[in-house]
């Protein structure tokens, strides 16, 4: 199989990961309980975690890194902290469902930052003129759907500088692209173990610049006689039993990433022009693609002409190419780019991706494209 | 006759993170629960060490601003006995 589906979920992963899932079965329970050697293995594993990322997202205090369910759960702890019922905020055009539905359902005021596919410009000018008079603020570092790397270094800076609190989705970048909290000064940044940074499903993480109000209320290990949640981090929003083996995992992952996140990024644009100039001369597709080459990371979008998307990731799914169809869970940025009607079928990167088998997904599309039923 | 001491914390991370912050100053020190009673919030977490390390200890913690709780000195008795160094 050629797996092209790494933004929904990472497949390819190193050894190291499953390695330490095993491991964690098989030495440890849970941190936080009992001070048996069992208990404790599992709190060193869980605090080495707390380090990696700390240090590969450049945040001084492990304490301040939450271990979360996915991306999805550390938006919902986030949202919740700066946002209250009838509150303006401001959102990219760009935003998943895992933002704009936890808006929703809290009703807050959304404005929409329109600005256009590939032009970090237009973004920035669109949050310039949303700011003012908001609460806070959403916004992803790259599109899900397009691969669109938003300017959120200067989104951040306009945020600080306007004193409104920023959440960042570095759900697509985590791991790929440098993403540095301390220049950022973001109120939370939020982000899934298991895409980028190679752990596995079930993990995520949430680092934050501010403290925030639990989502969950439980049993933290900490303060037993107080009904109240603990007031510090990472406690406050780490109710009931952590998913160690996960952890485990998720800290096998960053190990890994870590010393070679550079790299990383340099084989995901090698490997994303390379798709391009494979698909891009098929008549029968669109593509969707920065042709400057400076504002698009991991994701490829296109739709055919003749067939709807479904239908032809359901046939490269025959042929052996895992991408996935449709909307992406992000009607927002579909409406943005103009896709909403049809969605797209969306190809996504891997560092563990060889050029030939780049190659064979796009001869493979071509020969499907071209051929007549 | 070695004696140990603790140092309590607001939760096991921050025990955890002291006790890094020790390791790196060159003080052993190992992350325990702490005994029932030497707090009134229930569980918590301590880190045990030499009681001869113990005023480094906490004016390592100072400079590097980790905030920590009571401190207590192993009593010959096998209790503790709260010190305010």
């Amino acid at each position: 199989m050629i797996y092209l589906d790494s933004a929904a979920t990472s497949f390819l992963k190193p050894p190291a990961v499953r390695h330490a899932v095993l491991g964690a079965m098989q030495h440890m329970t849970s941190p936080g309980r009992g001070g048996h050697r069992l208990a404790m293995a599992a709190a060193e594993t869980v605090y080495r975690c707390r380090q990696e990322a700390a240090a590969l997202f450049r945040m001084e205090d492990p304490s301040r890194v939450v271990f979360t369910l996915n991306a999805t759960h550390a938006l919902n702890i986030a949202i919740r902290s700066l946002i209250k019922p009838g509150d303006a905020v401001v959102i990219s055009c760009w935003e998943h469902n895992a933002v704009t539905r936890p808006l929703h359902a809290l009703g807050a005021k959304v404005r929409v930052a329109r600005g256009r596919l590939f032009d970090p410009e237009s973004v920035l000018d669109a949050f310039r003129k949303a700011l003012p008079g908001s609460k806070a603020a959403v916004c992803t570092h790259v599109s899900n759907v397009f691969g669109f790397v938003l300017p959120i270094g200067e989104i951040a800076a306009l945020c600080y500088d306007a004193g409104v609190p920023l959440i960042v989705d570095a759900a697509q970048s985590a791991g790929v692209l440098d993403v540095d909290m301390t220049q950022l000064r973001a109120a939370f940044l939020a982000m899934p173990g298991h895409k980028g940074l190679l752990g596995p499903q079930g993990t995520g993480l949430l680092l934050c610049g501010a403290d925030g109000a639990p989502l969950l209320y439980g049993g933290t290990g900490s303060n037993s006689r107080e009904q109240i949640m603990p007031e510090t981090l990472p406690d406050r929003h780490e109710a009931g039993t952590h998913n160690v083996p996960g952890i485990a995992g998720l800290a096998a992952g960053l190990e890994f990433v870590a010393p070679r996140r550079a790299r990383i990024e340099a084989i995901d644009q090698d490997r994303l022009r390379q798709l391009i100039a494979g698909l891009r001369r098929i008549d029968d597709l669109e593509l969707f693609y920065d042709p400057e080459g400076r504002s698009q990371c991991g994701v490829l979008s296109l739709r055919s002409r003749s067939v709807d998307c479904e239908t032809l990731a359901s046939r490269l799914a025959d042929r052996g190419v895992a991408v996935r169809g449709g909307l992406h869970c992000a009607p927002l940025a579909h409406e943005s780019g103009g896709t909403l009607e049809t969605g797209t079928v969306r190809l996504s990167l891997s560092p563990f991706l060889s050029p030939r088998e780049i190659d064979g997904a796009a001869a493979i599309m071509r020969d499907i494209c071209t051929k007549k039923d | 006759m070695r004696q140990d001491c603790l140092i309590l914390f607001r939760s096991l991370t921050f025990a955890q993170r002291a006790a890094h912050v020790l390791e790196r100053g060159g003080i052993t020190a190992t992350v325990r629960k702490a005994p029932q009673g030497l707090t009134d919030r229930g569980c918590t977490y301590c880190v045990r060490l030499r009681a001869n390390r113990l005023n480094a200890a906490l004016a390592l913690l100072d400079q590097r601003g980790t905030e920590h709780g009571k401190v207590f000195l192993a009593r010959e008795d096998g209790g503790w006995q709260e010190v305010r160094p």
